[in-house]
C-alpha cells in the first residue's frame, strides 16, 4: 500500500534548483534512506515532505489521494537534523507538554520503557549525553503514533554502540507496528538497513534501488591480493569464479588475501565522483 | 494550546538570568531612585509636606510601566528563538493551529507580564512600607490588578508588532537593550516628564507608557494627594500633577483616569490592525524554515 508519493518535485530558490524533478514512491511500512552527499537536496526534500517548505512545482500525495498536508499532519514524526527540544526542562516536561499538545488520548508508558527512558526521566534534557538524547526526540516524534516516521541524519555525532542500538529500536517497530521510516544519513553503512534507496545529487535522483542491486549495479567485488614478496595487488572482478581462478593460478605466490563484494561507499563514490563540493 | 503555554511559562521561569535582566530596566529606575532622583525632587518641591510619602508610589507607579513592558517583550522574545531553532515548524505538526501556536505565546507574555508586574508592586511596596513607614493600601488591590492585567495587555501586543521585523536572536537583544533603556524615558521615571523639552513630551505623548504611569499614579498616590495637598491652594496641586506626569495633559485638557484607559485601548486597536496587516506577510515567515 503507497503512504507517500511525490511527482515530479521541483523546488527553487531564486535562479537556483535545489529539488530537481523528483518522483518518490513510498509503501506502508518499509525503510527508506535518502542519500546524497552535503548540499545534494536531501533536507529541501524532506522538508517539502513535512510541509515546512512549499514546492515550486510538483504533487506530493499522502496516503492514497490527499494532498493536503494539513489533514496528514497528525500521521507523520519528525526527527530534525537539529533538536528542537528544551534543554532548560526535564525529559518528563518535554515528553509530557508535546502530549499536551494532541486532542487524542497517548500512552506514553510503552515509549519510555521502549526507548529506556525512566532512569533519565527527572533530569533535564541539556544535561543528557548524545546518545540519550537521540533516544528522547525519537521517542518525542512517535508520541502522535505517527504512521510516517522521518529522521534527518539521526545519528550523526553518536558512538557506535548507541547507533546500533537506535537501528535495533526502529528496526524493531517497524516490525511491530507498520511504521514507515525514511532517513537520510551519512553514514553509508547505516543505508544497509534499508529496503530501498534514493541517491541525490545536485537535486536530481541518480539511482533507486534495493542495496542489493544498487552494489550489483554500481559496484564490482574487489579481490586484494598480498604477495609472499610484500607487493599487494587489487582488483575489481564481475564474480567468485573469476577470483577462485586467479587464487589458484597464484597460489604458490599469494601469502594472504581479502574477497569482498561493493559496498554502499563504493557506490555512492561511483556515482557522485571524487570531488569535494 | 495549554501544553504549549504551559512550556513557555516554564522555559521563561527557570531561566533565572533572563528574569534578572528582563527585570533590569526596572531594577535601574528604582537604583536610581535610591541613590540620587528622590533626593532631587524632595528639594525641587520643598513647600509640599511629606514629598517622599509622594514620591514612593510615584516611582512605583512608573516603574511597573518599565516592568510591564520588559518582562512582556521577553516572554515574547522565545518566540523567535523557537522560530530560529525551528521549534515552531516542530509546533506545527501538533494539533495546536497556525492561530493557537500564536496565542499560546500571546497568553504566555500576558502571564508573565502580571506576575513579573505583581512581584515587583510587593517587593517595592514592602521596602518601602520598611524604609519610609509608607503605607501600603489593601483597598486598591483590585484597581491595580486591573492596570496591571491592562498594561500586561497592552505591552504584549506592542512587543509583538516589535517583534514582527525580528527575524533574528541577534535582532532580539538588540531590540531589548533599546526597549529597557528607552522605556524608563518614556514612562517618566528618570525623569518626571515635566522638565523635558515641549518636542519631547509631545513625542511621549505618543506612546502608550505614559498613559500607563499615569493609570498607576493616580491610583497609587490618590491619598497621599489629598493628604498633602488639603492645605495648598489647587493651582500648586495641578502643577504638581502635570510636572510629575500624574495626569496627562493634551493642549489644555487634562485627562482622567478613564480617559487614560480608553487611550490605552485605542492604542491596542490600533496596534493590533497593523500587526494584522503585518502577519499576513509574517505568516509565512513564522512556519518557513527557509
Amino acid at each position: 500500500m503507497k503512504i507517500l508519493q511525490t511527482k515530479n518535485l521541483v523546488k527553487k530558490f531564486g535562479n537556483k534548483i535545489a529539488v530537481d524533478n523528483i518522483s518518490l514512491t513510498i509503501d506502508q511500512g518499509e525503510m527508506i534512506a535518502l542519500l546524497g552527499p552535503n548540499g545534494a537536496g536531501k533536507s529541501t526534500t524532506i522538508n517539502m515532505l513535512i510541509g515546512m517548505i512549499q514546492p515550486t512545482s510538483g504533487q506530493i500525495i499522502f496516503g492514497e489521494e490527499t494532498t493536503d498536508i494539513r489533514a496528514y499532519r497528525s500521521k507523520i514524526g519528525v526527527v530534525f537534523q537539529s533538536s528542537v527540544l528544551d534543554s532548560n526542562l526535564t525529559v518528563a516536561d518535554n515528553i509530557m507538554l508535546r502530549v499536551k499538545m494532541y486532542f487524542k488520548h497517548i500512552n506514553v508508558q510503552s515509549l519510555i520503557n521502549k526507548f529506556e527512558l525512566s532512569s533519565i526521566w527527572k533530569q533535564k534534557y541539556g544535561s543528557l549525553s548524545g546518545g540519550q538524547k537521540r533516544r528522547v526526540d525519537i521517542a518525542r516524534a512517535l508520541i502522535s503514533d505517527p504512521k510516517l516516521l522521518f529522521l534527518d541524519e539521526p545519528s550523526t555525532g553518536l558512538d557506535i554502540q548507541t547507533r546500533t542500538k537506535i537501528w535495533e529500536i526502529l528496526d524493531g517497530l517497524r516490525k511491530e507496528t507498520g511504521l514507515t521510516i525514511i532517513f537520510t544519513t551519512h553514514y553509508l553503512e547505516e543505508s544497509q538497513n534499508a529496503d530501498f534507496i534514493y541517491i541525490i545529487d545536485q537535486g536530481k535522483l541518480i539511482a533507486d534501488d534495493t542495496v542489493l542491486e544498487l552494489q550489483k549495479k554500481y559496484t564490482k567485488n574487489i579481490l586484494k591480493v598480498v604477495y609472499k614478496t610484500g607487493k599487494t595487488q587489487k582488483m575489481e572482478l564481475d564474480n567468485k569464479n573469476e577470483a577462485i581462478q586467479i587464487l589458484t593460478d597464484k597460489k604458490s605466490a599469494i601469502s594472504d588475501f581479502e574477497y569482498r563484494p561493493g559496498t554502499m561507499d563504493d557506490v555512492f563514490m561511483n556515482l557522485t565522483g571524487r570531488k569535494i563540493r | 494550546m495549554s501544553g504549549l503555554i504551559y512550556r513557555n511559562l516554564k522555559i521563561y521561569f527557570s531561566d533565572k538570568s533572563g528574569i534578572f535582566f528582563s527585570l533590569m530596566g526596572a531594577m535601574i529606575s528604582f537604583v536610581l531612585y535610591l541613590i540620587f532622583l528622590s533626593q532631587n525632587m524632595i528639594s525641587n518641591w520643598s513647600n509640599v509636606p511629606d514629598t517622599k510619602l509622594l514620591l514612593d508610589p510615584w516611582l512605583i507607579g512608573g516603574t511597573m510601566t518599565i516592568t510591564a513592558i520588559t518582562t512582556t517583550l521577553s516572554s515574547l522574545s522565545l518566540m523567535v528563538q523557537d522560530r530560529e531553532r525551528h521549534v515552531l515548524a516542530d509546533i506545527s505538526l501538533t494539533d495546536i493551529g497556525f492561530l493557537g501556536i500564536q496565542f499560546s505565546y500571546l497568553i504566555t507574555a500576558m502571564i508573565v507580564g502580571i506576575i513579573m508586574q505583581l512581584v515587583m508592586y510587593f517587593i517595592m511596596g514592602i521596602y518601602f512600607m520598611i524604609v519610609d513607614k509608607s503605607s501600603m493600601d489593601l483597598q486598591i488591590f483590585p484597581q491595580i490588578l486591573g492596570i496591571v492585567i491592562l498594561s500586561s495587555f497592552i505591552w504584549t501586543i506592542f512587543n509583538l508588532l516589535l517583534l514582527s521585523f525580528a527575524k533574528k536572536v541577534d535582532t532580539l537583544g538588540k531590540i531589548a537593550t533599546i526597549v529597557g533603556t528607552a522605556s524608563g524615558f518614556f514612562a517618566g521615571v528618570y525623569m518626571p516628564i515635566g522638565v523635558l523639552p515641549a518636542t519631547v513630551q509631545k513625542i511621549m505623548k505618543y506612546t502608550p507608557a505614559l498613559y500607563d504611569t499615569a493609570m498607576y499614579r493616580d491610583v497609587l498616590m490618590q491619598s497621599q494627594l489629598r493628604q498633602s495637598f488639603k492645605n495648598l491652594p489647587n493651582s500648586v496641586e495641578n502643577k504638581f500633577k502635570e510636572v510629575m506626569g500624574i495626569n496627562v495633559k493634551w493642549n489644555h485638557q487634562i485627562l482622567t483616569i478613564q480617559q487614560d484607559i480608553l487611550t490605552i485601548v485605542v492604542f491596542a486597536i490600533v496596534i493590533a490592525v497593523l500587526i494584522i496587516l503585518i502577519s499576513k506577510i509574517s505568516r509565512r515567515v513564522i512556519i518557513s524554515k527557509v
